[in-house]
Formats: structure tokens, C-alpha cells, sequence
């Protein structure tokens, strides 16, 4: 049995240690997943902590045929989703400029400073593309890319077919593609083909 | 060669031979939308996760307890309200009672004495009226519906246990 099942197994018994510990090992993935979603790292903070509970509230529930990670990120994604698809009727802003970034994990790969700006710039730009996309297409490309889900992962954590799934990426990546180079019409790849999982 | 297939390699995100690379960075050369598509699988790649900051965990577990602390609170004012109501509800009906019963007490004792010894003799009257009507009814009912009866009877309790037993095992695989 590994450590993390027997982390799940005592947090069904009612060890809030355990539990804790699980909280530890997935705060980084389902933050990450909620800032993904929701755009701010407040609203990504409380969706998470909320995501935790839930799970928490629900753990009796967890097959544990099932892997723990997605049936964790299934909680958080529908979380985010309801709450984007709420937030769409309150009509609250998401564009703020001058918004705190959250703590970005550090990139080894980073060799100078231009290039790190540069990396920075670029992300920024994907996490403003992304937020023009549909909250479930959002959920989708996260998990595919973040996460490394295939498609069945993804259509069983968002309660989608495979098929639906594999349109709403096409469909996603259309999109981003299109705000992409609204955003920067002028921009080159100025990439070795080797970096790019693409081609 | 059109652009859908660039589109349709970019999209698949497979492996592709050198000559199909070749091609497509002549085409991404030439090509905005196939070029911002690129960019975007690039960048979606290469982008990092990021992290709470620190005391997330610190932050949750003061959570969980302030959220436990308000489900006891919400437990405790349900109960207590129920409580008050049925008390409420039971003074409002026996009040009358009560009130006599504080009055007259030896009235009330011959009252309730009167009322058992009836209920007593009813049952009796019922017992023996139904033995009689047993007694009766088993010399003209034929012996395969009191079978019939019996059987259905034991059929319905059968039926009544699973039931409950199923609904259980639903409940608790919910």
C-alpha cells in the first residue's frame, strides 16, 4: 500500500493528520488548477480551500479504485466551473490589470534575466487568452495541460464524452490561437522546433 | 499544400517525420493563424504550475475548524429549536390536563384508573370475540386459503426485508 492510500485511508477513519498531510502533497495541483480557472489568486485561494473541504465533507464517498489525484481535481474543476458559470450572471470583472500575481514556481531552465522577462511576458499572455475561453473548454485545456489527463481523464472528471472532450480541445486551442494573435499580432516563434512538443 | 493539414498536425500534436517538419516551418513562416497556434501549444506547455503562498495548509485547517465550529452551532440551535417547539407544542396540548389534574388530583386518579380497566376489558371482549369468530370461520374457510393467507402473508414480510435492506445499501454506497 503506498503512503498516500494509507494517508486516504486514515482520513476516511477521521484522522485530520492524514488528511493534512494529503492537503500538503495537492495544494500546489489544485491551486494551481483554481488560479488556471478562476484568474485571481484570491478567488483561486478560496476556491481551492473550498475544493478541500468538499473533499474533506466527501471522502467516505472516494472509490479508491480510483486515482485520488483526479477525483480531487474533478472537485476542484466543477467547483471552478460553477463558480465562473455564477460569476458570469454577477457580471464581476476578471481583467484587472493590477492584480497580485501569485508565487510562480521557479524555472530551472531559466538562463538570464531577458529570457526570464520574456518567459513572464508569455505567460502572462496565455493566462489572459485562457480567460477568454468557456468554463468547461477552460477546465479541459487545464487538465490536458497542465495535468498531462488524457482524453478519458478528462471526459470522466468533467462528466463529458470522449468525443465531446476531443472537440472542446480542438475548439479550445482554435480560440487561443485566435486571442493569441489578437493579443500579439506581430509576434515570431522564435523557437528551436526541439522545444515545441507540436512538431 | 493548403493550410488545414498544418492546422490538423498542430491540433493532433503527434510526432511528426523531418520532412513534415520541414514543411511546416515553411508554412508557419507564411502562416498567422498556424503561427499563433504553434505558439499557443508552445506556451501551454512550457508554462509552470504555481503555488498558494506559504500556510496554505495552516490557512485550511483554521478553515475546517471555524466551519466545524459553525456546523455545531447550527446543530446545536436545530435541536434546541426542535426541543422548544415539541415542548412547546406538548404544554399547549396537556396545559388543560395539567391544570385539572393540579385541581382535583383524586378525580383525575379515578379517571385514568376508569380508563385502563376499560381499555383492559376491550381487549378481552376483542380476544374473545375473535377466537370465537376463528373458531367459527375454520368449519366453513377451506384449508388451502388458510394457506394462501399464510403464504402471501410470510411473501410481504419477505418483500418488506429486502426492501429495507436494499435501501440501506443504497444509502450507505451514496
Amino acid at each position: 500500500m503506498t503512503e498516500e492510500m494509507d494517508w486516504i485511508i486514515q482520513s476516511q477513519q477521521g484522522n485530520d493528520e492524514a488528511f493534512a498531510q494529503l492537503v500538503a502533497v495537492y495544494q500546489t495541483p489544485l491551486y494551481n488548477l483554481c488560479y488556471r480557472m478562476l484568474g485571481e489568486p484570491e478567488a483561486a485561494e478560496d476556491a481551492a480551500q473550498e475544493s478541500f473541504l468538499r473533499a474533506y465533507q466527501n471522502i467516505l464517498r472516494y472509490d479508491r479504485q480510483r486515482s485520488f489525484a483526479t477525483w480531487l481535481l474533478s472537485i476542484a474543476a466543477h467547483y471552478c466551473i460553477d463558480r465562473l458559470r455564477r460569476r458570469r450572471f454577477t457580471s464581476i470583472s476578471i481583467d484587472d490589470d493590477d492584480e497580485e500575481h501569485p508565487m510562480e514556481l521557479p524555472d530551472q531552465s531559466a538562463l538570464n534575466p531577458e529570457a526570464e522577462a520574456a518567459r513572464r511576458e508569455e505567460q502572462e499572455q496565455l493566462h489572459k487568452v485562457l480567460r477568454s475561453l468557456d468554463a468547461t473548454d477552460r477546465a479541459a485545456i487545464v487538465l490536458r495541460y497542465w495535468y498531462d489527463f488524457s482524453e478519458v481523464e478528462i471526459a470522466e472528471s468533467l462528466s463529458l464524452t470522449v468525443s465531446a472532450v476531443k472537440s472542446r480541445l480542438h475548439r479550445a486551442r482554435r480560440e487561443l490561437a485566435k486571442r493569441w494573435q489578437e493579443e500579439q499580432p506581430r509576434t515570431h516563434l522564435e523557437r528551436s522546433p526541439h522545444e515545441s512538443p507540436a512538431f | 499544400m493548403n493550410h488545414r493539414p498544418f492546422e490538423d498536425w498542430l491540433l493532433a500534436e503527434e510526432p511528426l517525420t523531418s520532412e513534415q517538419k520541414a514543411d511546416l516551418q515553411a508554412h508557419l513562416r507564411t502562416c498567422p493563424s498556424c503561427m499563433a497556434l504553434a505558439e499557443v501549444n508552445v506556451a501551454l506547455r512550457v508554462t509552470k504550475p504555481v503555488a498558494p503562498t506559504p500556510g496554505f495548509n495552516t490557512r485550511f485547517q483554521s478553515r475546517l475548524a471555524a466551519r466545524r465550529s459553525a456546523q455545531r452551532r447550527r446543530n446545536f440551535w436545530g435541536i434546541f429549536i426542535l426541543v422548544a417547539s415539541a415542548v412547546g407544542l406538548l404544554l399547549w396540548l396537556t396545559l388543560p390536563y395539567l391544570f385539572w389534574a393540579f385541581q382535583s388530583p383524586m378525580e383525575v386518579f379515578i379517571t385514568w384508573i376508569t380508563t385502563l380497566s376499560f381499555i383492559f376489558t376491550s381487549l378481552l371482549a376483542y380476544g374473545k370475540a375473535g377466537s370465537v369468530i376463528l373458531r367459527v370461520a375454520s368449519d366453513f374457510i377451506p384449508a388451502y386459503i388458510w394457506v394462501a393467507v399464510f403464504a402471501l402473508t410470510g411473501l410481504f414480510g419477505l418483500l418488506w426485508v429486502a426492501s429495507i435492506r436494499k435501501f440501506a445499501n443504497l444509502t450507505e454506497g451514496a
